[in-house]
């Protein structure tokens, strides 16, 4: 049983064709389901989880990155297989799985290819993505073991699932977290250049005197002190075969 | 920024390490580090990297300073910047014109041994 829980953004006259176009390609793939429309006021951790309850065995973001974030929160259960078709913008995490925009997302759908994936936790908050901080120095110091400090204001991002860039790709199916820190080298002979301390692990805690703020899958935290680890496998969900990851 | 793959550790220049670093892939220094240093990996200290502390890896190359002694189950490469305050332990050394050694340098074979026991120890750290 499947359940599309439609998010605010896309219940406007802006996506209405596009949504009906969906909703046909579902019937004819036979994969159609209840449709849940999340609204201001509307708890979608409670609607999510009644209608786990009453047997929906996949739940699916109709929207972008927010919207999968929400789903992911609400479902808890690493049973319950995810999934998003996109629409809209902000939507980096589907283009990471390989889930193309709008209807072309309903084949991906059915195609099925489940994956298990790590999240992130800090300070007990999830994330699928990313994690960034700017204009931060903290101590970080690793599996208990080690600190690292950067000696000036860096830049800062946790990945657990990123696509292949110059720092190549962050696999979410490897059981760790990784560590990237950008810090600023500035000299009188040569111009402004980042060096790049990268470092994979399991367990991380950050420590300021001064007041850090980070996002966290684009929702803002803010602290002196965060507990970072990772949680191997806690989410079952639909990916392209044009994943990026790997 | 070089391209790696997600098991490798690289250490900045501008970025300081204090602690036991442990890791169980290649790691690349070039800031500076007091401690210890393990890897089951390749380790490569860059010329601009200071380090105080015991080192234990596969192979090295290493282009800056080390205070402490270096063991080696592989081949261990000096170049020319590099200075060694320490005693030095390895299958095979390579050593640059230039380079420092100010230590007892053994190559009797036991470095495998001693560099085999710290890479199980690496092993179940970080398992």
């Amino acid at each position: 049983m499947y359940l599309y829980v439609y998010d605010e953004i896309v219940q406007g006259q802006r996506f209405e064709r596009e949504l009906a176009l969906i909703e046909t390609r579902l019937t004819d793939l036979g994969i159609s389901g209840k449709i849940a429309r999340l609204a201001l006021f509307r708890d979608a951790e409670e609607l999510i989880k009644d209608e786990i309850r009453r047997g929906t065995q996949t739940v699916v973001a109709v929207g972008n990155d927010q919207t999968l974030r929400k789903v992911m929160d609400a479902v808890g259960d690493p049973k319950v297989v995810v999934a998003i078709i996109p629409l809209g913008p902000g939507n980096n995490i589907a283009q990471i799985l390989g889930v193309p925009s709008g209807v072309a997302a309903c084949d991906v759908l059915s195609a099925r290819l489940v994956e298990e994936l790590d999240l992130g936790s800090v300070n007990g908050m999830r994330f699928l993505h990313v994690v960034t901080l700017e204009g931060a120095q903290p101590a970080c110091t690793f599996e208990g073991n080690y600190t690292l400090t950067p000696a000036v204001k860096s830049s800062l991002a946790i990945r657990n699932l990123a696509e292949s860039d110059e720092l190549g790709a962050a696999n979410p199916t490897d059981g760790k977290l990784e560590f990237v820190m950008k810090t600023p080298r500035r000299s009188w002979l040569i111009k402004k250049t980042d060096e790049v301390s990268t470092v994979p692990f399991k367990k991380l805690q950050l420590k300021s005197s001064e007041m850090m703020s980070m996002l966290v899958d684009g929702e803002k935290l803010e602290g002196t002190e965060f507990e970072i680890k990772v949680l191997p496998r806690q989410v079952k969900i639909v990916t392209g075969k044009d994943r990026k990851y790997v | 920024m070089a391209k790696h793959n997600g098991e490798e550790t690289v250490i900045a220049h501008g970025v300081r390490v204090e602690g036991e670093f442990v890791s169980g892939g290649n790691v690349v220094i070039e800031g500076d580090v007091q401690g210890l240093i393990r890897t089951s990996g390749d380790l490569r200290v860059g010329d601009e990297s200071k380090i105080v502390a015991d080192v234990t890896a596969a192979n090295a190359v290493i282009a800056g300073e080390v205070r402490g002694n270096i063991t080696v189950s592989g081949k261990l490469e000096l170049l020319a910047t590099s200075k060694i305050i320490g005693d030095v332990a390895a299958e095979i050394i390579s050593v640059l014109a230039g380079a420092q050694v100010n230590g007892r340098v053994t190559m009797d074979g036991t470095a495998g041994v001693k560099a085999k026991v710290a890479r199980e120890e690496v092993e179940s750290d970080v398992e």
